[in-house]
């Protein structure tokens, strides 16, 4: 059900592979950190559809958005000499756990919800799922 | 809702080749840069190997200046054995004037002095204040030949009227070898003289100590100074003849 992001990402990865652009090292930062901001946004995009809270307008405009927003972050701080790309790193690597925490958590409750494995344990995680979930 | 579902799935995928296709671009240019790197090292080496292989060229051909004067040395022996008499004294004359040009291995005492790098902190900022300078070097030997010093050396280097003494990046070239701190510089002459003379009161040793560059000054009963294993030259300079002489008078 889930297979075609596997496949968007491997369908991804051949057009790059044969794509003839080469990036100059001098922009690999760049390319490095629109990385981590579409790895963030696929992750948030999958847990809030997950928790069934998945919004277009909100998920692109926060793909688009963050992207922008990094590869700035990184052209000022190459500009003014501070690594600022790190803030970057550090923020979308951070919720690709958080995100990738989530969905686990969504995913292994709802199999083992068909188990039914213990109640109480399930309500206690409900309620933290129901917890205010950032969509993009 | 089924409608979003499918917008959904749609945008996610289409973020998810995306990623695909920065993550390919990115890793290929890694690799590449990677490559370039592999590239200056392979070309550091064959430049280390060349700089190798012209020092062992260097070295061989030393060895044959060596021979070479050997060989010399057999011919002058044998021209003058063949007149004995006359030409034992023009073999000591021989010597003698190799010795003033420095061509043989000469004992005798005198003073050895060191010169090594200031090790107090630098506190003016200027780290060239602190280092040796050729300018230093030189004027320790000038003071010693004033002094009446009969041969000196550097390092192991003789110093001969044709020597340099220049500093060469952060080295110090002399008959265009190079060789750095500590400098050791031997001198044989009349010891006293040549010991006073760098250690009088605002001499060379008083100046260089002032900017707390080690020197010391020892007297050494008996120093060995090894003669210059180099080749002398005479590319433009000619032997003034008497033909020459009368040419030139003539013109005159």
């Amino acid at each position: 059900m889930r297979v075609y992001i596997v496949f968007s990402v491997l369908l991804g990865i051949l057009i790059g592979y044969f794509l003839p652009i080469n990036i100059p090292q001098e922009y690999s930062i760049y390319v490095a950190v629109m990385l981590l901001a579409a790895a963030d946004a696929a992750a948030g995009g999958m847990n809030a559809r997950l928790h069934r809270q998945f919004q277009v307008n909100l998920f692109i405009s926060g793909a688009v958005g963050n992207g922008l927003i990094a590869v700035l972050l990184t052209y000022l701080g190459e500009r003014i000499g501070i690594p600022l790309y790190l803030a970057a790193v550090v923020v979308f690597g951070t919720r690709l756990f958080q995100n990738f925490g989530e969905i686990r958590r969504q995913l292994l409750t709802l199999s083992g919800n068909r188990n039914t494995i213990d109640k109480s344990t399930h309500n206690t995680q409900e309620v933290e799922e129901n917890a205010p979930i950032e969509t993009k | 809702m089924k409608e979003t579902k499918h917008i959904g799935k749609i945008s996610i995928s289409v973020v998810c080749v995306i990623l695909g296709i920065l993550l390919a671009l990115q890793l290929k240019s890694v690799k590449e840069n990677g490559s370039v790197d592999d590239l200056s090292a392979m070309r550091i080496q064959t430049l280390q190997e060349l700089l190798d292989e012209g020092r062992e060229d260097k070295d061989r051909l030393e060895e044959r200046i060596k021979e070479l004067e050997e060989e010399i040395q057999a011919y002058r022996e044998a021209a003058a054995d063949e007149n004995v008499g006359n030409d034992q004294a023009l073999l000591s004359e021989i010597e003698h004037w190799k010795k003033a040009a420095g061509m043989t291995d000469v004992v005798g005492p005198g003073v050895e002095i060191v010169l090594n790098d200031s090790t107090s902190v630098n506190t003016t900022g200027e780290e060239a204040n602190y280092l040796i300078h050729d300018s230093d070097i030189l004027s320790v030997v000038n003071e010693l030949r004033d002094a009446g010093a009969e041969a000196l050396s550097l390092n192991g280097h003789r110093i001969l009227a044709t020597t340099e003494i220049r500093c060469s990046g952060s080295v110090v070239s002399i008959n265009g070898r190079r060789t750095s701190a500590p400098f050791v510089i031997d001198a044989i002459g009349d010891t006293d003289t040549m010991f006073n003379a760098l250690m009088m009161r605002n001499g060379v040793v008083d100046v260089l100590k002032q900017w707390s560059i080690q020197v010391e000054v020892m007297e050494v009963d008996e120093l060995l100074i090894k003669a210059y294993d180099g080749r002398i030259e005479f590319r433009h300079a000619k032997t003034m003849t008497d033909a020459m002489l009368d040419e030139e008078r003539d013109a005159g």
